[in-house]
């Protein structure tokens, strides 16, 4: 079932949209228009429909209009041209209080600096949604309070949204939204402002919640994996257009054009990418200082089960896992006597070459530069999504 | 452009003026007498409050909203204690009256203009230029339309303060609105809010700080419009200021200033108060709350009890104006005492000389006793003779001219050829004998390329002084009786073509109506007469540094044969 209908709606900023709208037309570039009228594209000629209960992500880099196509939605911003309708009603027909009905019932945003009321407390932020409709004190406090107690907020109600982490403050914020029981939540690079930490879990908690509370959630990122990660739908934009909506594995396997390819990388990888590329981090452990109990705790900390071990000057001595570490620390070994080899290669060796080595290692891989000193390690999964861009691509050539 | 005959614009707003004071004289005069009646009793009620509670409560008040300094508490007990020891206590209340007038209804205009010019682009587009222009504008000229449309006295300060203080909080609330988030007005949108709910919720109280700062930046400009207020006879420390300025008074006029700026700065500290930030707002606990209710309750019963107890005076109210030149400090005040002392409830209220003629002529003013008659204030006189009423003269042989130490050569006006850097000496540009002066320096030849140059009347006799002392040359527009003649050798230059007046007479004028509402009155007003030489023995007193007040107490014991005669 559709929840959201979106037909030819387009929004040119600016004094002479007609001008502007006739130089789209001739696919004209965004800089050339402005040049040539002052006026900006915001979107041109978005047709998609949302079904209900989904996660649809709109994506795009930055200018690309996606956060103009949010605010259309609400209309917030006013489009130039087009129809819009939730739940097969028009809504770019409404007059301003049908309008304000709408934003009351039916939706709510989550931004992404928050924009939490400074001057109100993370309660009254919470209830402002049901404040100004006019529900009486005692009902939207316990309405706000329910919501900020399912997202673990609830003796921080007293606070003001100053005193509060960017993590906490993002929770208000969709509390805030969620207080309202809208059917659509608009969610505007809500987790952009965060750190990854606490994106990831974020995301999580979303995804949790959706389970729970299956609303149609439209979320916008300039971040695949986010996109990857949460959305039923992925929508790409540029320049104010829509380039192709699909599902994730629909749009990683058949990119519709050259942009959404590059977008998502997928250029015909395994014969360009060099393990500089595909590597991470190498998380070390200095055994010349470190013993067994600080590796292993390291280990924990980073969530790993081994450790790259490297000498003083960071040259690769091999690799030690937790299993060798655990029995170094009973046997009082130095640690230098229970690591075992791994397989090496270059920083710019190709990943086509990478693949036999990794499919036999035990170890991740390291790579290593031309000093032996370790730059990082390769793990499986890179190499296999690397892999699956090529096959992609090779079904495609 | 310059072959362009000259387009006559200060008729056009003259006109412009006068249509207004014409058609909605009904409206000025209701602004005027409500006005009057709220501040008169607002500034009777704060006078009625006991000096010491006042203090005492105003200064609790600073402890409770100060968390542990004393500076500000102990600067308001000392600053209130200085007002107060220096007899200023009541000018004080008349300030803080005209201020918290003049503030209020800026905010109440300005809060609503502000919104609105931050809403709409066109009305920003009109109002900012206009704000433009009140502010720059030199606060004088608001003067001018204040008297044209309220006449003399408080509301007319108001008015002229309420021009000039308006434009910060106009600017500042737009500022403030303006400066709200992008983000917060379009979280308030999107969740349904109507323009009043946001406004309400979201953008007043996120501007609240900058509109504390406008408000006390509006504050602040109606506090520095009070001296000049006082020229149109508003009362309080203004007036002080200004007869300091008007007769090169320094001593007083720094006290008057210093208690203008003691009022500043508790006004600023405890408008600064105000300002708190979310999620720092140190949590006032009630019991302080309850005691600043507490102290402002005991001020404001102190008050009533006060004005229950105390007699008030039920005299007549007669009101007197004058100008802040010696001789009529001297004779305004032997008038006004001695009519208290018959029983009467008397003002005397200091002005420009136009704006006294004026005043008279549209009933604010009773009577005067300046007019100086026939050449001085002639132009004055002509033009608002149809609308008062001269009674005669109250003292013969009064005299106007250039005026030199006796040290000069020249003894006539003729004589004049480069002394003194071809400049004479005036006074303020408003007084009569500036006309005269004017007249004198075009009608004779040698004066041609000659400087009138204008001042106010303290200032010229200190120039005088300045000059006598150092044996240099100097003219000045003069006349007696004045007390400078006993103090310096002086001596008058003579004036063949007589533009500076033969001898004068100083008259008494009254308004058109007072002989129909209090035929008694205007008997004694007729009856009032003294001599040159009473007159100079009272001004020098009060050079010698008597007040005016004691000085003419004295000379009404010393006198009371000729004072019982104005009372037959």
């Amino acid at each position: 079932m559709n929840k959201v209908e979106i037909k030819h709606l387009t929004k040119i900023f600016g004094k002479r949209p007609k001008a502007a709208l006739k130089m789209v037309k001739q696919n004209k570039s965004k800089n050339e228009i402005v040049e040539k009228t002052g006026s900006t594209v915001g979107v041109y000629d978005i047709n998609m429909t949302i079904e209900d209960g989904e996660i649809f992500v709109i994506m795009g880099l930055s200018g690309s209009g996606k956060s103009t196509l949010i605010r259309l939605l609400n209309r917030l911003i006013e489009p130039t041209d087009g129809q819009l309708f939730i739940d097969g009603q028009e809504i770019t027909k409404f007059n301003k209080k049908q309008m304000l009905d709408i934003r009351r019932q039916k939706m709510s945003m989550v931004f992404q600096n928050f924009a939490l009321f400074p001057h109100r407390t993370i309660l009254e932020n919470t209830e402002y949604g049901l404040e100004i409709q006019g529900v009486d004190k005692a009902e939207r406090r316990k309405r706000a309070e329910k919501a900020l107690d399912n997202a673990q907020l609830l003796s921080f109600k007293d606070q003001y949204p100053s005193q509060l982490s960017g993590g906490m403050q993002q929770r208000v914020g969709l509390a805030r939204a969620l207080t309202n029981d809208p059917d659509i939540l608009l969610m505007d690079e809500a987790f952009s402002a965060l750190d990854p930490l606490v994106r990831g879990e974020m995301q999580d908690e979303l995804l949790e919640l959706q389970a729970n509370v299956q609303k149609t959630i439209i979320f916008i990122t300039h971040d695949l994996n986010e996109a990857l990660h949460l959305g039923d739908h992925i929508a790409i934009m540029k320049d104010g257009q829509l380039q192709q909506v699909g599902t994730g594995e629909e749009i990683l396997t058949n990119p519709a054009n050259e942009y959404v390819k590059t977008f998502i990388g997928g250029v015909d990888r395994s014969k360009v990418l060099t393990a500089e590329s595909i590597m991470i981090p190498a998380l070390t452990t200095n055994i010349d200082v470190d013993g067994p109990t600080v590796a292993l705790r390291k280990m924990a900390d980073e969530e790993v089960s081994g450790l790259v071990a490297v000498s003083r000057s960071r040259q690769l001595l091999g690799y030690l896992s937790s299993d060798e570490a655990v029995s170094a620390r009973h046997s009082k070994t130095p640690l230098s006597q229970v690591v075992v080899d791994m397989p090496t290669v270059q920083l710019d060796t190709l990943v086509v070459d990478i693949m036999p080595i990794i499919y036999d290692a035990q170890t991740p891989v390291a790579v290593v530069d031309d000093k032996h000193h370790v730059r990082g390690v390769i793990i499986r999964g890179a190499v296999l999504e690397a892999l699956a861009g090529a096959e992609g691509d090779d079904e495609h050539a | 452009m310059l072959n362009l005959p000259k387009i006559p614009l200060e008729s056009w707003v003259t006109d412009a003026v006068n249509w207004l004071t014409q058609h909605l004289a009904a409206l000025f005069n209701f602004m005027q007498s409500v006005g009057k009646i709220v501040m008169d009793n607002m500034t009777a009620g704060l006078i009625a409050i006991p000096m010491p509670l006042m203090i005492a409560g105003i200064t609790l008040i600073a402890i409770l909203t100060t968390s542990k300094k004393f500076g500000f508490p102990l600067f308001t007990l000392v600053g209130l204690s200085l007002i107060a020891n220096q007899d200023l206590w009541n000018d004080l209340m008349n300030t803080v009256t005209l201020v918290i007038m003049a503030s209020v209804i800026s905010l109440i205009i300005g809060i609503p203009l502000g919104i609105l010019t931050a809403k709409s682009a066109k009305t920003a587009a009109v109002v900012k230029p206009i704000l433009d222009f009140m502010q720059t504008m030199p606060g004088f000229v608001y003067l001018i339309p204040a008297v044209a449309f309220f006449g003399i006295g408080v509301v007319p300060g108001v008015f002229a303060s309420i021009i000039f203080a308006l434009p910060p909080m106009v600017r500042m609330t737009d500022l403030g609105i303006r400066q709200v988030p992008t983000a917060l007005v379009e979280a308030a949108d999107s969740f349904g809010s109507t323009t009043w709910q946001k406004l309400i919720k979201l953008e007043l109280p996120s501007a609240r700080n900058t509109i504390l700062a406008g408000a006390n930046q509006t504050i602040m400009l109606a506090l520095s419009m009070v001296v000049t207020a006082s020229m149109i006879g508003a009362p309080g420390l203004g007036r002080g200021v200004l007869s300091a300025v008007q007769h090169a008074d320094v001593g007083s006029g720094f006290v008057n200033g210093l208690g203008l700026v003691i009022l500043a700065i508790i006004i600023d500290r405890f408008t600064q108060k105000l300002n708190t930030t979310p999620g720092q707002k140190t949590v006032a606990k009630p019991w302080r709350r309850w005691a600043i209710l507490a102290a402002v309750v005991v001020m404001i019963g102190g008050g009533v009890v006060n004005s229950l107890t105390s007699n008030k005076t039920t005299g007549q109210k007669v009101n007197i104006g004058y100008v802040e030149w010696d001789s009529e400090v001297a004779s305004t005040n032997v008038v006004a005492e001695s009519l208290r002392q018959h029983g009467y409830d008397v003002t005397i209220t200091p002005l420009d000389n136009a704006v006294l003629w004026q005043s008279v002529a549209n009933g604010q003013v009773d009577a005067s006793v300046s007019a100086w008659l026939p050449v001085t204030h002639k132009t004055l006189y002509d033009k608002y003779k149809k609308d008062l009423k001269v009674l005669g003269p109250n003292l013969r042989g009064a005299k106007t001219g250039f005026v030199v130490p006796d040290y000069m050569k020249a003894n006539s006006i003729e004589d004049l050829t480069n002394q003194a850097g071809k400049t004479i000496t005036g006074i303020e540009p408003g007084a009569g004998a500036m006309a005269s002066a004017q007249k004198t320096i075009d009608s004779y030849s040698n004066l041609k390329g000659w400087n009138l140059l204008g001042s106010s009347s303290g200032a010229m006799t200190t120039a005088l002084d300045k000059a006598y002392k150092n044996k240099q040359d100097i003219i000045v527009t003069g006349w007696s009786p004045h007390w400078m003649f006993s103090k310096y050798h002086l001596k008058y230059l003579e004036d063949p073509k007589g533009t500076m007046g033969k001898g004068e007479n100083i008259n008494t004028f009254v308004r058109k109506g007072l002989k129909s509402d209090n035929p008694k009155l205007e008997k004694i007003f007729d009856r009032f007469h003294w001599t040159k030489s009473d007159m100079e023995s009272v001004m020098l007193e009060i050079q010698n540094g008597k007040s005016p007040k004691q000085a003419a107490a004295d000379w009404i014991k010393a006198n009371k044969k000729s004072v019982d005669s104005w009372y037959k």
